[in-house]
């Protein structure tokens, strides 16, 4: 049987919470670790864009790279007593990186001079992927040092789904490479069996990025990766670790959605990707859905009958007696007929247009859950309450 | 303050903002206007899938690294870093030879992926290109280039990577190009941002954060912010409570064809709320910003095709502050 959200809450480890951006990714991750808090967890949500999305949802300030519990009085405000927690953090990806680097370095000379090489410092500000890297560092080392029961972790907008899944691999293919090798030890790697055909090549290939980068750069390279190395091991059999933790049975992912054309498309693509790349996906949220007042589905039209002049009159009618003489009856008749007639095709449009992500979910036994679009801010408690609400319909707490 | 110079007189435009504000419709939307007023534009896609196209034509085919004139006027091309990093390499070399084997090398394609920067660096510096370009008569092949950038956060760390090129590298062609790049972006008077933001709240802070942001640090021109989706006015002006009014129906009183009039209030008081959250956080986008705001209107199925370019088209341009 297909798992629930409010059990994915209740059991995992770790809860990735995947998708486009400005889908409402930070809120429903929000909202889950909410959940878990409700259910006696020790949750903590991280989130990591640039904005300040999940002190916005919380209503907390600001946010750094360690966790901050919410206070008692929002926590009881949102309906969690006894032994739940819930805290918050963004990331902050040069100090988890340089966290990286006081961990592995060997010594403190090395830890310098990684710390301190130009092209280190720029890395941690413009390394394609590495906001995507640090994200799951921080959700490891989070998980290791086991103050929390529940990690739910809000991903950077990504177009290629699980780039954060590959960073490391990709960082250490790149380490392991031998051209990198060939930077780091030229005399040794010039003497390894079967090298000296590759090496040519390679030579060629340094000498182009020196003649276009100049001389500085690759020096600078150089002497990083050498810095590196001697924390390669333990880096890369973190790696390892972090990846293992994200793909096996205590990890779960969320693809969240608008309801949208566009934010669709995307949604099928990714959820596509996913799948092709091994990740435990456990389902799929249509965030901001108009719902339809009291729930189910919309009339096929509006007035049932398609008497329109008919409803006009009764509703003018209406209108006219409650409120009295002088009243512009008719005209407040079309009025409130054009609204309700154009919110109930924008709520069978977003039921229409989000079907086939359903039926997606469904075929692959993945939980398909719908969210309605709120009227007003979600920023507040509340708002992240009514959310809550709509994510974990089974829940009776209100 | 109305900005000093009309958008389509520009000679950059970078259109940025966070995911889901229709930041691609409006690039495609500019192009247009752009095209009609007789100008040759050059819309630059960098993401994995290429959209203003289908947007003009959904049956025409990709416009790809080469590029394809989708439209009277307007040209569409997708920068993919590899494409870019081979025709520079190209350039710099003298042959495309010694660039075809590099770029089939195993351990540089292996170096190529894993290094920072490199991409947005040759994607800004391919647009420079494109900027560079004359046609025979000695004039700019582009009189329009519109760049739809990365999604708000990772936006300006695009923007901001030939300036960090410029401290990383110390000397050399690489260093000397990223400076002209550089320059190209802080040209105050040629190139704008173009931030896109939707009138809720979290995107109209963001883009508040963006603009300041922008102002301290990148140094590229940012003088108005394009406002999408903004929904219409639901009752006639004098009717302002309409959705309170259907609320104090008797239940029966609608009868059975019509929704009842808990319901219908329901939809309209919707309709109400959305509107006004909308009108509250355009108001707080030109306070924070300092800004005047361009208002595009919602359009209910979505931007999908050349009818719906045409509308926010006409908008743009109407709503030119």
């Amino acid at each position: 049987m297909r798992a629930t959200l409010a059990e994915l809450a209740r059991t995992r480890r770790v809860v990735a919470c995947v998708g486009a951006g400005g889908v409402g990714k930070t809120t429903v991750a929000a909202a889950v670790a909410l959940e878990a808090a409700r259910r006696g967890r020790r949750a903590v949500v991280i989130t990591i864009d640039p904005a300040r999305r999940l002190a916005d949802a919380l209503g907390v300030g600001e946010l750094d790279n360690e966790p901050r519990a919410l206070p008692a009085d929002r926590l009881a405000a949102l309906g969690v007593d006894g032994e739940g927690s819930l805290s918050a953090m963004m990331l902050d990806m040069k100090r988890t990186f340089d966290g990286l680097v006081h961990r592995f370095a060997p010594d403190a000379e090395s830890r310098e001079r990684i710390l301190e090489n130009p092209i280190y410092q720029h890395v941690s500000d413009a390394l394609a992927g590495s906001a995507e890297y640090s994200a799951m560092e921080k959700v490891y080392d989070l998980a290791e040092r086991d103050d929390f029961d529940l990690i739910v972790v809000d991903t950077p907008p990504s177009q290629h789904a699980i780039d954060f899944l590959d960073a490391p691999q990709r960082l250490m293919e790149f380490l392991d490479s031998r051209i990198v090798q060939l930077l780091v030890h030229p005399a040794f790697a010039a003497g390894r069996f079967g090298f000296r055909v590759f090496q040519r090549g390679a030579q060629r290939v340094l000498q182009i990025i020196e003649r276009v980068s100049g001389v500085g750069f690759l020096e600078d390279l150089s002497d990083f990766l050498l810095a590196f190395e001697g924390m390669s091991e333990g880096f890369r059999d973190r790696a390892r670790r972090v990846r293992a933790l994200l793909l096996g049975p205590d990890s779960a992912f969320l693809l969240v959605s608008g309801p949208g054309h566009r934010s669709v498309d995307d949604a099928v693509r990714f959820l596509e990707r996913l799948q092709d790349g091994g990740v435990p996906v456990a389902g799929v949220v249509m965030n901001r859905m108009r719902a339809w007042p009291g729930g189910g589905e919309p009339p096929e039209r509006i007035p049932a009958d398609g008497d329109r002049e008919g409803a006009l009159r009764i509703l003018a009618d209406a209108l006219a007696a409650a409120d009295g003489e002088g009243f512009p009856a008719e005209r407040a008749a079309r009025a409130a007929l054009d609204a309700v007639d154009r919110y109930a095709s924008s709520v069978r449009r977003d039921l229409e247009v989000t079907k086939r992500l359903v039926k997606q979910a469904l075929a692959a036994d993945f939980i398909a859950q719908r969210v309605p679009e709120l009227p007003g801010d979600v920023h507040d408690l509340e708002g992240l309450s009514l959310v809550a609400a709509a994510l974990f319909p089974e829940d009776d707490l209100g | 303050m109305a900005p000093e110079r009309s958008l389509l007189e520009r000679r950059l435009v970078i259109v940025t903002g966070k995911g889901g504000t229709g930041k691609t419709s409006v690039v495609a939307a500019l192009a247009l206007a752009a095209a009609q007023s007789g100008k040759r534009v050059c819309v630059i896609e960098m993401g994995l899938d290429e959209q203003v196209p289908a947007l003009f034509d959904a049956s025409g085919p990709p416009a790809g690294y080469a590029g394809r004139e989708i439209h009277p006027g307007v040209t569409a091309l997708r920068i993919e870093p590899y494409a870019a990093l081979g025709e520079y390499l190209g350039l710099q070399l003298g042959g495309r030879r010694v660039v075809d084997m590099a770029l089939r090398n195993k351990a540089f394609r292996q170096l190529m992926d894993a290094a920072p920067g490199w991409r947005e660096l040759i994607t800004l510096g391919k647009v420079w290109h494109l900027e560079q370009m004359r046609d025979d008569a000695g004039e700019p092949r582009w009189d329009l280039l519109l760049v739809d950038a990365p999604a708000t956060g990772h936006g300006l760390t695009f923007l901001d990577v030939p300036r960090v090129a410029v401290a990383a590298v110390r000397v050399g062609p690489l260093r000397r190009h990223s400076g002209w790049v550089e320059e190209m972006i802080q040209d105050t008077r040629g190139t704008l941002l173009l931030p896109v933001a939707l009138a809720e709240e979290l995107p109209a802070r963001e883009t508040a954060e963006l603009v300041e942001r922008v102002r301290n640090e990148v140094g590229v021109a940012v003088d108005r912010v394009v406002v999408n989706a903004v929904a219409p006015e639901p009752f006639p002006a004098d009717l302002p409570d309409l959705d309170a009014r259907l609320g104090r129906l008797a239940p029966e009183a609608l009868g059975p064809a019509l929704p009842s009039p808990e319901v219908m209030a329901a939809c309209a008081g919707h309709l109400r709320q959305r509107r006004a959250l909308n009108l509250k956080h355009l108001e707080a986008i030109a306070t924070e910003t300092g800004l005047p705001t361009i208002a595009l209107p919602l359009v209910p199925d979505g931007v999908r095709d050349l009818a719906g370019l045409e509308r926010l088209a006409a908008a743009l341009v109407d709503d030119e502050p």
